[in-house]
C-alpha cells in the first residue's frame, strides 16, 4: 500500500462532523479574540496569531489523524520519557521563584507541561492495552498511578496547580474506565476527599462515619481496614499543614471562589468583574463589538482563560449556550465512540481525551462564573494561545484517529 | 498489545455520560442564572464600572476692589497625587517622591489615609508644588510608579495691599466641613474652602460647582479616553466679589499706620460701606493659603505680636473717652439745662475714700459739656453720670451698636461688652460693687469693651445722627457673565433718636475737638474739609496705654467715618488724630 491510496483510504475513513465541532469551537474563539481588537489601537496581532495556530492546529489534527496507530503505540512510551525530561528543563532552568511553564526556542515559546497531557493519556493507555489488566487488585494500580504522579508533581512545582489536576483527573477517570472494582476506587478516591473534608470539622466527622461504614460493610484484611481508616483521618489531619505550603496565591484562588468580593483585585476581582460582563449580557448580549466590560480591559486575562466573557457580554445566554452545545457534543461523542471501541487502546484513549476536555470545559466555564476556583485552565480551541490550541487539536484529531478504528476492521 | 479487546462494561459508560450531563447542566444552570435572572442588575453594575466621572474644578470666584481693580484671582499650582492601589506593593516609589519632596514616607502615607477617594482615584499629596520639582518628577518617573501631578487653580494675590483679615484665606477641606458641607456633594477631600474673612463668609458664592468629564477607564483605574455619548458637564465658575474696599484709601491707611500695631475702619456712613480696613500686623496670605508648613505656623501663632488677630472685629478694648459724646447725648435729652450745667475739675473726683483722675493732673477748671467734650475732661463726665444710671447708659450705648455683632459680612467678630446691673451683679455680686465701676464706664474703662468696627459704626451714626447702616465689605457678587447676582444695600435703620438741638451740640462739640482751640484733635484738621472727631485713651494694664481716633466728615464728597486704634500708642490725641489726618490729606489729594 502506497502513502498516496494510504492517504485516500483513510479520508473516508474521517469522521468529518468531529472536525466540523472543533473548526465551529475554534471560530467562535478567533471570533471572541476579533472582537477584543476590532475597537483597539493594538491592531489585529491575537487574532492573527490565533488564527496561525488554528491552522497549524488543524494540520497537526490531520497529522494525528493520519498517524498509524501502530507507529502511536510503539513510540508512546519514548514519548513520554522525552515529555518528562522536557517537564524537566523549566524547573532546572528556572531562575529565583518565576513561575516557569515555557520552553523557549527561537521566539516560539511553548509549555511542555501541556503536550504532557497526551502523551500520560497515551502512556496509560499502552499501558492497559498492553497488561490486559481487569484492575482487580491494588498492586495493578501501582503503576499507572505512578505514571501520572511522576509528571503531577513536575508540575506542582513549576507550580502549576491546574494542570497538575489535570493530569489527576486523566488517572482517575482512566483507571475508572480500566475496570477498578468501585470499592478500590473509592478507597483512592477517599484520602482526597478527606483534605477537602478537613477544612470542616463536622463534614470531615461524617466523612469518617461514612469511611468506616464502607469499610464494615466490605471484605478486606482487616489490618488493611485499619490502616485505610488511619491514612484518611492522617491526610485529614495534616492537611492544614499542606494548605501552608501552597503558595498564597494559590490559597488566596480557592478562597476567592467562596467569597469572590474577599479579593477585589486578585482572583476575586477578576471572577466579579466577569460576572458583571455575563449578567450584563443578558439573554441575547450587546452585539459584536460593544461589550464594555471586555473591551475596557476590566478583565486582565481576557483572551486567554477569561474568553469566554467576551462571548457571554457579546452574544449573550444564546451565544454561551451554543459553544457550551457544541463542547457537550464533541465530549459526548467521544464517550460513545470509547464505549463502542473494538480495541482498549482506543478507548482509553477516548475516555482520556473525553476527560481532558471535560474538566478544562468545565473547570474554565465555571471558574469565570465562580463556580470553580481560578486556576488558569484554558478553555479548549476558544482561549487564545498556541500550546493549548495545538493539543487540543492533536486530542481531536487522535481521537478521530481512534474512532475510525472500529469502522475500519469491523 | 495493540488489539487487546475492549472490556469496560456498560455501566460504567452510563456512569460517564450521566456525570457529563450533570456537569454540562449545572454549568447551563449557573448561566441561566447569571444572565437571564440577574441580568438587569448586572447591566446596571457594568455601566457604573467604566465610566469614571472625573472632576474638572471650578475657578474660583476672583475678588475686586470698589473700582473693579483685581485683588485676589487665581493662578495655576502643581500637585502631586498618588494612585494608592499603585504604589501598594511599591514601597520604592514613595521612598523616591519622599526623597525628591524631603518629607518623610508616614508623611506621606498619611496623607494619602487623609485623602484617600479609593484605591484608584488619586489621593492629593502635595500641593502647591514648584515647577522645578514637577519637572524633577518628569525626568524619574519610571521609578515613581503611581505617582501623578496635574494643575489646579489656586488664589493669587494680585494687590500689594495687605487686606489679609479682611479678606482671609482658603485650605483644604477638613472633615468637619466635609461633613457640614454633606447636603453639598460638591465637596471632596482635598478641595479648597474659604478659612477666614470673606473667602469663609462668601464661599458659597466664591466656590462655584465643579464639573465633570467622563472617562472610560480600564481594571487598573487607567484612563482610556473621553466617553464618546457622554457629554462632559462644564464646570460653573465662582462668582466674582467686588468689594466696598476703596484701594487708594486703604493704601493711605497703610502707609499711614507703617509698622504700628492697631486697626483703621474708615466706613461711607451712608452706605455702611468699608472703605479701608487694616489690621495690624497682618500675614502673608500666600504663606497659609494652602498647605502651611508647621513651623511658619507655629512661628505665627507664637508672635508676640498676633498676626493673625484681626484687631477691627475681634479686639477688644476699652473705648476710653470716645464714648463720651454717648453721656452727653443722654444728658442733652433727659436734662433741662444740660447745656449749661457745670463741674470743676480739679484733676481728680473723689469718690468715697477711693480718688478717680483726669488725664489733665492740674485739672481743667469749670467746665460745661461743650467743653468736657472738647477737652475731654473725665471730672465732668464723673459728675454727670451720677445723673444717669448704668440702666440708661447701657440702654443708648446698646442703641449705638455696642455689645453686639455689627453683623459684618466676614466671621469671627466680637460682641463687646456693655455691661448693666444685671452684668455687675453676675461679675461683682449683688452690691459689690459701686458708683466707682459707674465712673469708669462712662469714661469708656472697665468692664466697657468695644471693637473698631463697633467705634467707627459709632462714628458714623454721630455722622448721621442716630441712623444705622449695616457696615459691609461686598458691594455686588456678580457672575463671570457680569450680571449682577447680588447688590448690597444695606438698609438703613434709626436707632438713636434725639433732637435736632442734640445732635447739633455733640456734632458741634466734635468739631471743636479738632478745630477749636483746646481741642485734642487737631492734628486731624484739615484745610477746606469739616473734620469732627473724638479722641480716647484706653487704660492698658499690660502696657502702655492705646491710642483712640473717632470721626466723621460731614461733606457731601467724603461721607465718612472712621475709628483709629493704635495699640500702646499713648494718648489718641498724640498719635491717632495725626494717623487720620495724614490718610485725609491724602484723600483731599486724590487724583480724578
Amino acid at each position: 500500500m502506497n502513502i498516496r491510496s494510504y492517504v485516500l483510504l483513510r479520508f473516508k475513513e474521517l469522521e468529518w462532523s468531529t472536525l466540523i465541532l472543533v473548526i465551529l469551537l475554534s471560530a467562535s474563539g478567533l471570533l471572541a479574540i476579533y472582537s477584543i481588537e476590532v475597537q483597539h489601537e493594538s491592531g489585529a496581532e491575537y487574532f492573527f496569531r490565533q488564527s496561525i495556530w488554528t491552522v497549524v492546529g488543524i494540520g497537526l489534527f490531520l497529522t494525528a489523524f493520519f498517524l498509524p496507530r501502530k507507529l502511536i503505540h510503539n513510540l508512546t512510551y519514548p514519548a513520554y520519557g522525552v515529555g518528562i525530561v522536557l517537564l524537566l528543563i523549566p524547573i532546572m532552568t528556572k531562575s529565583g521563584n518565576e513561575v516557569s511553564r515555557w520552553i523557549t526556542l527561537g521566539n516560539i515559546g511553548f509549555q511542555p507541561s501541556e503536550f504532557m497531557k497526551i502523551l500520560l493519556l497515551l502512556a496509560l493507555a499502552k499501558y492497559f492495552a498492553d497488561h490486559k489488566r481487569r484492575l482487580s487488585t491494588v498492586k495493578e494500580l501501582m503503576t499507572p498511578v505512578a505514571m501520572a504522579l511522576g509528571p503531577t508533581i513536575l508540575v506542582l512545582v513549576q507550580p502549576d496547580l491546574g494542570t497538575a489536576l489535570v493530569y489527576f483527573g486523566i488517572l482517575i477517570v482512566i483507571i475508572f474506565w480500566a475496570g477498578i472494582k468501585p470499592l478500590h476506587f473509592f478507597l483512592l478516591l477517599a484520602p482526597i476527599l478527606s483534605m477537602l473534608a478537613a477544612f470542616q470539622t463536622l463534614t470531615f466527622f461524617h466523612w469518617m462515619g461514612i469511611i468506616i461504614v464502607v469499610l464494615y460493610f466490605n471484605h478486606l484484611p482487616f489490618w488493611t481496614k485499619i490502616l485505610n481508616f488511619f491514612i484518611n483521618v492522617g491526610l485529614g489531619g495534616i492537611t492544614n499543614l499542606l494548605w501552608a505550603l501552597l503558595k498564597p496565591y494559590q490559597q488566596q484562588r480557592i478562597l476567592s471562589m467562596i467569597d469572590s468580593d474577599s479579593d477585589p483585585l486578585g482572583a476575586g476581582y477578576q471572577v466579579s468583574q466577569s460576572l458583571t460582563a455575563f449578567g450584563s449580557g443578558g439573554p441575547f448580549g450587546k452585539g459584536l463589538g460593544e461589550g464594555t466590560q471586555t473591551h475596557l480591559k476590566f478583565l486582565p486575562e481576557q483572551h486567554t482563560d477569561f474568553i469566554m466573557t467576551v462571548i457571554g457580554e457579546e452574544f449573550g445566554f444564546v451565544g454561551v449556550l451554543v459553544v457550551i452545545t457544541l463542547f457537550y457534543l464533541l465530549i459526548a461523542k467521544l464517550i460513545t465512540q470509547a464505549y463502542n471501541s473494538k480495541f482498549r487502546f482506543d478507548s482509553v484513549i477516548l475516555i482520556g481525551i473525553a476527560s481532558i476536555y471535560t474538566f478544562h470545559v468545565f473547570v474554565n466555564l465555571g471558574m469565570i462564573v465562580g463556580i470553580m476556583p481560578v486556576t488558569g485552565i484554558p478553555l479548549p480551541f476558544i482561549s487564545y494561545g498556541g500550546s493549548f490550541m495545538v493539543t487540543s487539536m492533536i486530542l481531536a484529531g487522535l481521537s478521530v484517529n481512534m474512532s475510525s478504528v472500529r469502522r475500519a476492521v469491523g | 498489545m495493540l488489539q487487546g479487546r475492549n472490556i469496560v462494561e456498560g455501566w460504567r459508560s452510563l456512569l460517564v455520560h450521566g456525570l457529563l450531563a450533570l456537569l454540562f447542566i449545572i454549568l447551563i444552570g449557573r448561566y441561566y442564572y447569571l444572565m437571564i435572572v440577574f441580568h438587569e442588575k448586572y447591566a446596571e453594575k457594568a455601566t457604573a464600572n467604566h465610566i469614571r466621572a472625573v472632576p474638572v474644578l471650578a475657578s474660583r470666584g476672583v475678588i475686586y476692589d470698589r473700582e473693579g481693580n483685581l485683588i485676589v484671582d487665581n493662578a495655576p499650582s502643581y500637585t502631586i497625587s498618588v494612585i494608592p492601589i499603585e504604589v501598594k506593593d511599591k514601597p520604592e516609589s514613595l521612598e523616591r517622591l519622599s526623597s525628591v519632596m524631603g518629607v518623610s514616607v508616614e508623611e506621606i502615607n498619611r496623607r494619602i489615609v487623609k485623602n484617600r477617594r479609593g484605591s484608584f482615584a488619586p489621593a492629593k499629596v502635595f500641593s502647591r508644588v514648584p515647577f522645578e520639582k514637577i519637572s524633577h518628577l518628569q525626568e524619574h518617573r519610571l521609578e515613581l510608579i503611581g505617582v501623578t501631578y496635574s494643575i489646579e487653580p489656586i488664589r493669587n494675590y494680585v494687590s500689594d495691599l495687605d487686606l489679609s483679615h479682611a479678606l482671609g484665606y482658603t485650605r483644604e477641606i477638613n472633615r468637619d466641613d466635609l461633613n457640614r458641607f454633606k447636603k453639598d456633594s460638591d465637596y471632596q477631600p482635598g478641595d479648597q474652602v474659604g478659612w477666614k474673612g470673606m473667602e469663609k463668609f462668601y464661599e458659597s458664592e466664591l466656590h462655584g460647582r465643579r464639573g465633570f468629564r467622563y472617562i472610560e477607564v480600564n481594571a487598573l483605574g487607567q484612563e482610556i479616553g473621553e466617553v464618546p455619548d457622554r457629554a462632559p458637564i462644564n464646570p460653573i465658575p465662582g462668582h466674582d466679589l467686588i468689594l466696598s474696599i476703596d484701594s487708594y484709601i486703604h493704601a493711605a491707611v497703610e502707609k499711614a499706620l507703617a509698622d504700628s500695631s492697631g486697626s483703621v475702619v474708615i466706613l461711607n456712613h451712608k452706605t455702611g460701606e468699608i472703605l479701608a480696613y487694616a489690621s495690624r500686623p497682618g500675614y502673608d496670605l500666600e504663606m497659609l493659603s494652602g498647605r502651611i508648613s508647621s513651623k511658619d505656623w507655629d512661628a505665627l501663632m507664637q508672635d508676640p505680636r498676633k498676626p493673625l488677630y484681626d484687631r477691627g472685629i475681634q479686639g477688644l478694648y476699652p473705648a476710653g473717652s470716645t464714648l463720651k459724646p454717648l453721656a452727653a447725648l443722654y444728658s442733652l435729652e433727659n436734662h433741662s439745662n444740660a447745656k449749661e450745667r457745670t463741674y470743676v475739675c480739679h484733676g481728680s473726683y473723689r469718690l468715697g475714700n477711693r480718688s478717680f483722675g483726669c488725664w489733665k493732673k492740674g485739672g481743667h477748671g469749670k467746665m460745661n459739656l461743650h467743653d468736657a467734650i472738647q477737652q475731654s475732661c473725665n471730672v465732668y463726665f464723673y459728675n454727670l453720670i451720677q445723673d444717669i444710671g448704668i440702666e440708661d447708659w447701657a440702654l443708648i450705648a446698646r442703641e449705638f451698636g455696642f455689645g453686639q455683632r455689627a453683623k459684618i459680612d466676614i466671621p469671627g467678630e466680637n460682641k463687646g461688652l456693655v455691661p448693666d446691673t444685671k452684668y455687675m451683679n453676675r461679675k461683682y455680686g449683688v452690691n459689690n460693687w459701686t458708683r466707682g465701676n459707674l465712673l469708669n464706664i462712662v469714661v469708656g474703662q472697665g468692664d466697657v469693651l468695644v471693637t473698631p468696627l463697633q467705634l467707627a459704626q459709632f462714628a458714623g451714626m454721630l455722622a448721621q445722627r442716630g441712623t444705622q447702616f449695616q457696615p459691609h465689605f461686598v458691594n455686588k457678587i456678580v457672575s463671570k457673565n457680569g450680571t449682577v447676582i447680588k447688590e448690597i444695600n444695606s438698609p438703613s435703620k434709626n436707632r438713636v433718636s434725639a433732637s435736632k438741638d442734640s445732635w447739633d451740640f455733640v456734632q458741634q462739640a466734635m468739631w471743636d475737638v479738632v478745630n477749636g482751640k483746646k481741642g485734642t484733635a487737631k492734628a486731624a484738621r484739615q484745610k477746606d474739609w469739616d473734620i469732627y472727631g473724638k479722641t480716647g485713651t484706653a487704660q492698658n494694664p499690660h502696657g502702655e496705654d492705646h491710642a483712640w481716633f473717632i470721626g466723621f466728615s460731614l461733606d457731601e464728597r467724603y461721607p465718612y467715618s472712621w475709628a483709629v486704634l493704635l495699640e500702646n500708642g499713648g494718648g489718641g490725641g498724640g498719635k491717632a488724630a495725626p494717623l487720620i489726618g495724614k490718610v485725609l490729606r491724602t484723600i483731599a489729594k486724590r487724583p480724578s
